[in-house]
């Protein structure tokens, strides 16, 4: 059995690939995570428009670099979740990460209708508390067969600025 | 690579020894024998002639040796050989160090021997790269030798005609034979060498081609290979020269031919290594008395394990010779796993020796040709995880050793390995590695149905360690792994001055850590450039440049670090990623300042300004800015230097808001520019001169100039305003003067500028850039700004600033308010449209037209009249406009230039026929001003072709209108059509004229006869210019006649007022064959009747003449079967013989008839009767006719009876079976009676409305519902659609019907499953009707039965499904019967009182109803236990109220009535039971609903319900 699937940050990223939040479940090193989202994004361009053209929001492992593993979904609005995992050597099964996507992608909901103000710099502040509410510091979902709890955020909640 | 003996990694190949090719020991036999002394007569070569075999070898060496390079990455296995060109003499390396002969041989070892103490191995070396080198290079598994066999010179003198010198001959054979024995014995000699080592000997003699012809080679080859003893197989070529396409040729087959001895020789080889590890293994077990003591390491010869590495990896290898790669990655497994045994403890290998160095080293090139083996496998994720778990292990081995992490040897080591294996990927991908793209699996590519499969793969996962990617990643993380060795490094240069703290310290020392990362970096740059797909825009390769150019900082080469960070900075820029910008402006700021670029450092300071984080960073950053600007002069002196903060983050805040979105021409805007500053950032020291504010093209910007605030307060005030007025167009002369400010901000506070502007000219407004100059010394640096630009979404929410004590803020909603547009004055114009309504069919009917110009501009006037396409079934309908025709548009209808205060007309027509209803005209008025043109041209066109949008520039306005027309039949028919009988006898059966087409017969058909009564049914009087029969006969029916045939002037004298009706009457003569009689086939009418009318207009005038066309009925002829028809004259004379006829007609299609004839005479008639009694006819057969006569004599004057007549069938009826048993018995019954038809009174009718319609359909009903929405919609709608499918139980339902919708709540509430079907309550199909004659609906059909009335039916739920919860009437048989009470009252009370306050017209009514609801409802409310009827529970007193609580809207819309007014928490009650679900799932749309319940507010519906209040009546 892997284990229990780790988080070590998450970035939302707007269809313009401006950043709208980069949220970090570990202290230190925010800015490694910023690279790491930015980088994504070529990954996930790739993946989108490239030749190989998907219409499946869920993307998959994009790279591993350094100590992380990187794994997109894009939701139908285009807004871009890079999920970095600590690269650990286990196997990391798609389904859990699927599973936590839509459920990330959920939160960003109340940014589709203010895609055009994204546009400009970055969410209201309003928005951004609305955003980082839906995120608990612990998540715990019953995986599909009920065997089992699995830990998604087992990380110390932080709020970001 | 390098950092690794080569040895240890190439991959190996089986070794050939070439020998022979020797460019200096050529050319040919001259030197390759000795010369002869006896040969005088053989020339010597000519050194100008070109020697054929001088060339050949050359080419030999070259294809030779290009058959296949040594290379690390070789996964094809081609049996292709390592050739080495050697010389002939070549001597192997000994085997031992003593002679064979030495009788010490036998114990002695080879020289690499850790058994050997002059072996560099001794005493316990593992393995040596010189032991690879020994199989590479020293010793092949193949000696091919080359030879030049000896040929005779040609002679040339001689004539071919002589005979042979057998002098000559003889010397020549003596000559080859010696030269051949010779030649042998050298190959014999060889042959000894070779066969010492069991390496495989080949010869190639290269001959001339002429010799291969030669007869005498055969003998010479056998003699030579017999004499120097070579095998018999694969040992002896002979090679003529040929081009070099053949050389290859040659080449591929020598080595086909070779490679099995090639890997023999090998595996005789790995048989020796295997015996000798089986030997060992056997041995080990007896001697485990373990270890020598430590201490004494000197001698300590080779452990049992390292002789286990030593056998394995000398079989991996020789196993990898002979291409076998499964069988060498084994062999190299078990060889890694014994090392990492022996790494495992430090006895057996003491850390940072010699023997540990190697041993690691061996180790990690083990680990790359495991992972180099798997690779070619294409398993990715195990040559992956064997080199993960490689470093892992190590990784933690350095931490026993004292070389864990903090030391940079672990880097220095971890780096290498990222390298290595980044090499060998890169050296696989230039052949036949692919990288694999690690997309997840797409449902879209996969086929239908595999989703389970999907889901199995995803639930498998991968570890993300084990994906393989392109070498760029892992030469990034070596340079990664390089700059934290460089930081141990100089951290422990830091701790340890001057002290050799670790022994690598001096080596390290001399490393250049920078350019070896800055190498690393630059090759996983270029890996990543060239992965890089074109559709992303090469983040990851900028990231890496980044680090590129942060080590070219480190390494103090700014002027190329900050070429990068430029263009680094870009694309961050853009893409706001602020927080990596942050560092990388820093670093940047750094170098600048390293090199002393001013005006860099300060476009670069004003940039982090606005980037900063708080407000002691911005006030650093300030006073660095300060101390640069004061010590600095800048380099062009005079010029601004402007900072373009476009793409980042910009210094203030701007927000421009207009107050409204539009202006007038010459109307003043107003607009507030907002400046501030962020909360988190202190501008207060930023030497701010002046602001300018520009605006669009065409006005002089605004300056701002510093003027420090004197008054202590305001300075403090966190929002100041400043006024500036009207904005000064450039048309005026005077440049406005500059403004003072105060320019200084601390964090959050705020500049308003507040000002008007207006235009003369229509087009957009705005604010273009606000330009910030700050001024200090020598320096003048430009900031420009765009308005509304923020650090943050939430500050640009567009405010206006209402007022200043205090501070208020109002907010605009609008989206935009950053411009206001400026648009012309709309134009004052008036339209009316005047039209007789309603409109009739078929009439042109005119609708005018009539626009005034009220506006003191001359407009002109484009009218687009456009008709909706209309709903109604079977209408058509068009528009006349000016001459235009179209049924749907007409555009540009002009109505010239209209002077103010002009008004023009225009008349349309609007033609509907079909069908009456509504129709829609859409109207749009186009106009444009005129003035501009008329007045002067120049001035006209400049304003237009300036301004950016063309269309607010025209002055132009549209305003549309819609008229809704409704339309009614200007006449209405009904047809009364009869059917009479024949009385032509039935052609015979062979008569020939049947089948010719112009025949008429109408002997099936007869005649019909259409009585046409048209009603003028026009709200107005109509007057009735002339009517026509026009004929359209058709195969089947021709007009015989018509009333109206007859001149018809005069007839229609006078107006037709609503109602009045005229007649026609005409005959029809119907011509079908029998079988179309049969098929029951419809015959169409053959002709229409045509009136032509006018309407009367109120004013006595008439309407333009209009054509209605009725087309005649189609018509269907009744069936006969047998059928006698009576001709009897009308009148008799007494005593006057009277003949009277009887036809018998067998019209059935297939059975012949037996008929008899009785003539009953009763003593009362009053005829006597000459003829026929009592007979019986001869047989019938299908279509014929027999006719029979009588004579009467009448004697009697007066009305009198013809006698009776009686014909019957006479038929053996068979009794109906009543089931077996019972004996057919025939009955000879009287036979049936067959009708007798009087021809004189022959009417079989039917009756037909309207034309265009079927003669056979039933007269419509009134108060047509042509309009209703046909279904359900919204909630209503999904519950329908969830309800199609086929259930026992069939609900029929009208989805408005409040009755419906309580039989509707209780199935849902119940969740019975039933089928929703629809019925039109004022349509009703006929399917329908069979079923429940009485058509009401709701009604249910339960197992073929029809149920109806909507609390019957909901009771019938209760007791027929008792099964389905919840209940809805209480068990208590008290509380039962007090709900039913309770529904009664609902009933009687409530609903009656509801529907009379809905129909009611007149207040007095309204009033009544209205009150009288309050009370019924109030009586119910009391009874209401709560939240529901009866408690708890929803049950059918709820029910039977919540349709008419879920309509109350419309009363509360347009009755006035107010549900608080019924008291006794009725409202609350309602608002429980409308929000119920089952309630919600069965109401329709509002505006749905609405239209049916208009019919009622009008009091024209047409329901039951509805009659029923109107007369007074319960509702049924």
């Amino acid at each position: 059995m892997p284990p229990p699937l780790r988080l070590n940050a998450v970035a939302f990223i707007s269809p313009q690939n401006h950043p709208i939040l980069i949220r970090t479940f570990q202290k230190g090193d925010e800015l490694k995570y910023h690279y790491v989202a930015h980088t994504s994004l070529d990954v996930i361009e790739e993946r989108t428009n490239g030749p190989t053209k998907s219409n499946e929001c869920y993307l998959g492992l994009l790279y591993t670099m350094d100590d992380i593993a990187a794994y997109g979904y894009i939701t139908p609005l285009k807004v871009k979740i890079v999920l970095a995992l600590p690269l650990t050597d286990s196997v990391v099964r798609d389904s859990e990460v699927v599973m936590v996507c839509p459920f990330l992608s959920l939160s960003t909901r109340p940014i589709s209708d203010m895609d055009m103000r994204i546009d400009l710099q970055g969410p209201p502040s309003g928005l951004l508390s609305r955003l980082i509410e839906p995120l608990p510091p612990t998540l715990r979902y019953t995986s599909r067969r009920g065997e089992r709890q699995v830990e998604v955020f087992q990380a110390e909640s932080r709020r970001d600025k | 690579m390098n950092s690794y003996p080569a040895e240890l990694l190439v991959q190996l190949a089986p070794v050939m020894f070439v020998a022979g090719l020797d460019p200096a020991v050529l050319p040919t036999s001259t030197s390759n024998t000795p010369q002869s002394p006896g040969q005088s007569q053989s020339p010597p070569p000519t050194p100008t002639k070109h020697d054929p075999f001088q060339s050949l070898i050359a080419r030999l060496r070259d294809v030779l040796q290009s058959q296949r390079k040594a290379a690390i990455w070789a996964p094809e296995r081609t049996r292709s050989f390592q050739m080495i060109l050697v010389d002939r003499n070549v001597r192997f390396p000994p085997r031992k160090l003593v002679s064979p002969e030495d009788p010490a041989y036998s114990t002695a070892h080879s020289p690499l021997s850790p058994l050997t103490p002059s072996s560099p191995l001794y005493p316990d070396g593992l393995i040596a790269p010189i032991w690879i080198r020994k199989h590479t290079a020293l010793l092949p598994s193949v000696f091919v030798l080359f030879l030049r066999l000896f040929e005779p010179p040609p002679v040339h003198t001689r004539s071919p005609l002589d005979t042979p010198d057998p002098d000559y001959e003889r010397e020549k054979a003596e000559e080859e034979r010696r030269r051949d024995a010779e030649l042998s014995a050298e190959v014999a000699a060889r042959k000894k060498t070779t066969n010492e080592r069991g390496i495989k000997l080949t010869v190639v003699l290269l001959a001339s081609r002429r010799m291969l012809d030669d007869p005498s080679l055969d003998s010479r080859l056998t003699f030579i290979r017999r004499q120097s003893g070579l095998d018999s197989r694969a040992a002896l070529f002979v090679l003529s020269p040929v081009s070099t396409s053949e050389l290859h040729d040659f080449a591929r087959s020598l080595q086909d031919a070779l490679y099995e001895p090639a890997v023999e020789y090998y595996t005789l080889h790995s048989k020796r290594v295997r015996r000798k590890r089986n030997r060992h293994s056997q041995a080990v077990s007896s001697y485990n008395s373990p270890l020598a003591p430590v201490g004494a390491a000197s001698a300590r010869p080779l452990r049992p394990e390292g002789w286990t590495v030593r056998y394995e990896y000398k079989m991996a290898c020789f196993a990898e010779f002979r291409g076998e790669d499964e069988v060498a990655l084994k062999h190299y497994q078990d060889a890694y796993t014994k090392l990492m045994i022996m790494f495992g403890s430090t006895a057996i290998l003491p850390p940072r020796t010699k023997r540990w160095a190697e041993a690691k080293v061996l180790a990690d090139a083990i680990n790359a040709k495991i992972s180099k083996l798997y690779l070619y496998n294409r398993e990715h994720s195990l040559a992956l995880s064997h080199h993960n778990s490689h470093m892992r292990r190590f990784a933690d081995f350095s931490r026993g050793w004292g070389i864990g992490e903090e030391t940079f040897e672990y880097w220095s080591w971890m780096a290498r390995q990222h390298r290595v294996l980044a090499e060998l990927l890169e050296q696989g991908s230039q052949s036949s590695l692919t990288f694999p793209t690690n997309t997840p699996p797409s449902r879209s590519m996969s086929p239908a149905g595999t989703s389970v499969e999907l889901d199995t793969v995803r639930a498998l996962g991968l570890n993300p360690s084990h994906a393989l990617q392109h070498p760029g990643h892992y030469y990034y993380m070596a340079a990664r792994c390089t700059e934290s060795r460089r930081e141990r490094f100089l951290a422990s240069e830091g701790t340890s001055q001057g002290a050799s703290a670790a022994p690598g310290y001096t080596n390290e020392k001399k490393v250049d850590h920078l350019s070896l990362i800055l190498e690393l970096y630059t090759k996983s740059y270029e890996v990543f450039k060239k992965y890089n797909s074109t559709t992303s825009q090469g983040r990851l390769t900028l990231w890496i440049a980044y680090r590129i150019a942060h080590t070219y900082y480190e390494s103090e080469k700014f002027d190329v670090a900050i070429r990068f960070f430029e263009r680094i900075a870009k694309t961050y820029r853009r893409e706001k990623w602020n927080d990596m910008l942050r560092p990388l402006l820093s670093t940047w700021y750094s170098c600048a300042q390293k090199l002393g670029d001013v005006e860099l450092m300060v476009t670069l300071l004003v940039e982090m300004i606005g980037h900063a984080q708080d407000h002691d960073e911005s006030k650093s950053l300030q006073d660095d800015l300060l101390a640069v600007l004061n010590s600095s002069v800048p380099s062009s002196a005079g010029e601004p230097l402007v900072v373009d903060l476009k793409e980042s983050e910009p210094l203030l805040d701007t927000i421009l808001v207009f107050w409204t979105p539009e202006v007038r021409v010459g109307e003043e805007a107003a607009f507030q520019l907002s400046l501030a500053a962020p909360t988190s950032i202190d501008l207060s020291a930023l030497p701010v001169a002046s602001v300018t504010i520009t605006f669009s093209n065409g006005y002089y910007p605004v300056v701002l100039r510093h003027s420090p605030s004197t008054d202590d307060e305001a300075a403090y005030q966190n929002v100041r305003l400043v006024k500036i007025g009207k904005v000064t167009s450039e048309d005026e002369d005077e440049e406005p003067e500059e403004i003072g400010a105060d320019l200084r901000w601390r964090p959050g506070e705020r500049l308003v500028v507040s000002g008007s502007i207006s235009s003369a000219a229509p087009g957009p407004l705005t604010v273009v850039s606000i330009g910030v100059v700050l001024a200090q010394s020598d320096w003048v640096i430009e900031i420009p700004h765009e308005p509304g630009v923020s650090h943050g979404i939430s500050t640009l929410v567009p405010r206006w600033l209402t007022s200043i004590h205090p501070i208020r803020f109002l907010q605009r909603g609008r989206n935009d308010c950053s411009s206001v547009v400026v648009r012309h004055h709309p134009h004052e114009l008036a339209a009316s449209f005047s039209h007789q309504a309603p409109a009739l069919l078929d009439e042109e009917y005119p609708i005018i037209i009539d626009v005034t110009n009220m506006d003191e501009r001359h407009l002109d006037i484009a009218v687009d009249v456009l008709l909706q396409p209309t709903e109604v079934d079977e209408a058509s309908q068009y528009i006349i406009f000016d001459d235009q025709r179209s049924s749907g548009l007409i555009k540009g209808i002009r109505f010239g230039m209209i002077a103010p205060g002009v008004s023009a007309t225009k008349t349309l027509y609007l033609v509907g026929s079909g069908a009456p209803g509504d129709r829609m005209i859409d109207v749009s008025i186009q106009s444009t001003s005129v003035q501009a043109v008329t007045k002067d041209d120049d001035n006209a066109e400049h304003p237009r072709s300036s301004t950016s949008s063309a269309h607010a520039a025209v002055d132009a306005c549209e305003k549309l209108q819609t008229i809704v027309i409704p339309m009614s039949r200007a006449l209405s028919v009904t047809y009364d059509v009869a059917y009479k009988r024949s009385k032509n006898a039935m052609p015979p059966l062979a008569d020939l004229s049947t089948v010719e087409d112009d025949v008429w017969d109408d002997s099936y058909g007869g005649v019909a006869i259409i009585a046409a009564r048209i009603e003028c049914s026009a709200p107005c009087a109509l007057l009735i210019e002339s009517l026509k029969l026009r004929r359209q006969d058709n195969s089947l029916a021709k007009v015989l006649d018509s009333s109206s045939d007859e001149e018809s002037d005069g007839i229609f004298l006078d107006e037709y007022l609503p109602g009045d009706e005229f007649c026609d009457v005409s005959r029809i003569s119907l011509s079908p064959q029998e079988e179309q009689v049969l098929a029951e086939e419809k015959i169409p009418g053959p002709g229409d009747y045509e009136v032509v009318w006018r309407r009367v207009l109120p004013g006595g005038g008439r309407g333009r003449q209009s054509t209605t066309r009725f087309a005649l009925p189609t018509l269907m002829l009744p069936r006969d079967g047998l059928i006698a028809l009576l001709d009897v004259p009308s009148t008799a004379k007494l005593h006057v013989p009277t003949p009277v006829q009887l036809t018998v007609r067998n019209r059935h299609p297939f059975r012949s008839a037996n008929v008899t004839i009785t003539l009953d005479l009763d003593p009362s008639d009053a005829f006597i009767v000459a003829g026929l009694r009592n007979g019986r006819l001869p047989i019938l057969l299908p279509g014929s006719e027999e006719r029979l006569s009588w004579n009467l004599i009448p004697v009697e004057c007066g009305h009198v009876k013809v006698p009776r007549i009686k014909v019957m069938d006479v038929r053996h009826a068979t009794p109906p079976s009543q089931g077996a048993g019972v004996p057919n018995t025939d009955v000879d019954v009287e036979g049936e009676v067959i009708m007798v038809v009087d021809v004189r009174a022959d009417w079989r009718t039917t009756s037909a409305q309207n034309a265009g319609e079927n003669s056979v359909a039933i007269t419509q009903q009134d108060g047509v519902n042509e309009n209703i929405h046909p279904t359900a919609t919204g909630n209503a709608a999904k519950t329908v659609a969830e309800h199609e499918a086929k259930q026992d139980l069939v609900f029929y339902s009208g989805w408005f019907c409040p009755f419906n919708q309580r039989v509707w709540i209780s199935l849902e509430e119940k969740g019975i499953p039933y089928q929703y079907k629809e019925v039109n309550p004022y349509k009703k199909e006929k399917h329908f009707l069979d079923i429940n004659p009485k058509g009401l609906v709701p009604a249910i059909e339960y197992q073929g039965k029809a149920l109806y009335e909507s609390v019957i039916l909901c009771e019938f739920l209760e007791d027929a499904y008792p099964d389905y919860k919840p209940h809805l009437l209480p068990t208590d048989p008290f509380e039962r019967a007090h709900a039913r009470l309770w529904i009664d009252h609902t009933t009687k009370a409530i609903i009656p009182a509801w529907h009379r306050l809905l129909q009611g017209q007149t207040k007095e009514q309204q009033d009544a109803a209205r009150q009288e609801l309050y009370v019924a409802q109030g009586k119910l409310a009391q009874q209401v236990k709560g939240p529901y009827f009866a408690g708890e529970e929803f049950g059918l007193v709820d029910v039977a109220n919540a349709p008419w609580v879920a309509r109350e809207y419309i009363l509360a819309e347009h009755r006035g009535y107010d549900n608080a007014q019924v008291g006794n928490g009725w409202s609350e009650y309602v608002e429980r039971l409308a929000t119920r679900e089952s309630v919600a799932k069965t109401t329709s749309e509002v505006d749905k609903l609405q239209v049916i319940y208009d019919r009622y507010l009008r009091d024209e519906a047409q329901s039951e319900a509805a009659k029923a209040i109107r007369a007074g009546r319960v509702i049924p």
